[in-house]
């Protein structure tokens, strides 16, 4: 889903950027505030992570393949939707640098797509699910699926006002290409890696994740 | 310190399978984009350069074929382990400021 350069005009990304700052910004807050000598190691870890498995693309069918996007993962693990931000962020930030995936001037939707609108959905479809006592793989593969299928949903938009794809057509194919990405390439392998995870480390991905975000939401 | 490690391994044995596993079929974006833009303009949209210049285009090293691939994607996977635990070291070390 990375958006190269090409694909918008640059005041429009630099409004994305004016976006995304704020979001990056208070990452960097969260990091401040949760990151402890037992939690920077995990999360140097899974951004090396996320960064390889992106570069795995699983064929989806269509002509078509997709990666995963891994905000909500690194989200649920944290107890923040932020930790998805600043890990996305650095990831995108590296990708589009130095392996020229993903365009520097509209680095900004990329991270407002990818980190915020994901990481956001998934994380909060996920503790919505869990604080109805469903099953952990379950919330996560749904929280995970819907995170990447909205962020599409909405670079669908912003491609059309970039004038870039028609409105309709746009959603539909982006919808529909990541309708499949979003099972396979996302809530697949969010919700083994979380059930590995929480089996591994409960205290990693446990209740406390959905508690923590209740009396954060209240 | 262990889960660092172990995330790691999983992360570069990912890096150096990827080139093998990885599908070349565009992704969803880029196919979104073929069928929905008119031939012409999608070639121009392809064509263009992006803004500025990678070291390693499209996770390649230009004429080391698969090896350059694994390469680059390991080189980026154990960039992306230091830059985010110096940034998350830094962030953490400021708040004892």
């Amino acid at each position: 889903m990375h958006i190269p350069d090409s694909f918008m005009p640059l005041s429009q990304a630099l409004i994305y950027w004016a976006i995304a700052l704020p979001f990056i910004f208070m990452s960097f807050r969260w990091a401040r505030k949760d990151m402890d000598d037992m939690k920077i190691p995990i999360l140097a870890a899974l951004s090396a992570g996320i960064f390889a498995i992106q570069a795995l693309n699983i064929p989806i069918g269509m002509g078509t393949s997709g990666h995963m996007v891994g905000a909500a993962l690194v989200a649920i693990i944290f107890g923040s939707p932020f930790a998805g931000v600043l890990v996305l962020t650095l990831v995108l930030l590296v990708q589009g640098i130095v392996f020229a995936d993903g365009g520097i001037t509209v680095m900004g939707a990329n991270i407002l797509n990818m980190g915020v609108i994901s990481g956001f959905v998934g994380y909060y479809s996920f503790v919505a699910l869990r604080s109805k006592n469903i099953d952990i793989k379950i919330s996560a593969f749904f929280g995970a699926w819907l995170g990447l299928f909205i962020s599409s949903i909405a670079t669908a938009i912003e491609m059309s006002i970039a004038g870039t794809f028609p409105l309709v057509p746009g959603l539909v194919a982006m919808g529909t290409f990541h309708f499949v990405i979003g099972i396979i390439g996302e809530g697949l392998i969010t919700a083994i890696a979380i059930a590995a995870i929480a089996k591994a480390r409960p205290d990693l991905v446990d209740s406390k994740i959905t508690e923590d975000s209740k009396e954060a939401l209240l | 310190m262990k889960l660092l490690y172990a995330g790691l391994a999983i992360a570069l044995l990912i890096s150096v399978l990827a080139p093998y596993l990885a599908s070349s079929d565009p992704d969803g974006l880029e196919s979104a984009a073929e069928s929905v833009i008119d031939e012409e303009r999608f070639a121009e949209l392809e064509e263009a350069d992006p803004a500025i210049d990678s070291p390693m285009p499209d996770y390649s090293i230009e004429g080391k074929g698969k090896l350059g691939e694994i390469v680059a994607i390991s080189a980026g996977t154990i960039g992306i382990l230091v830059i985010s635990f110096g940034l998350a070291k830094v962030l953490k070390s400021n708040r004892s400021n």
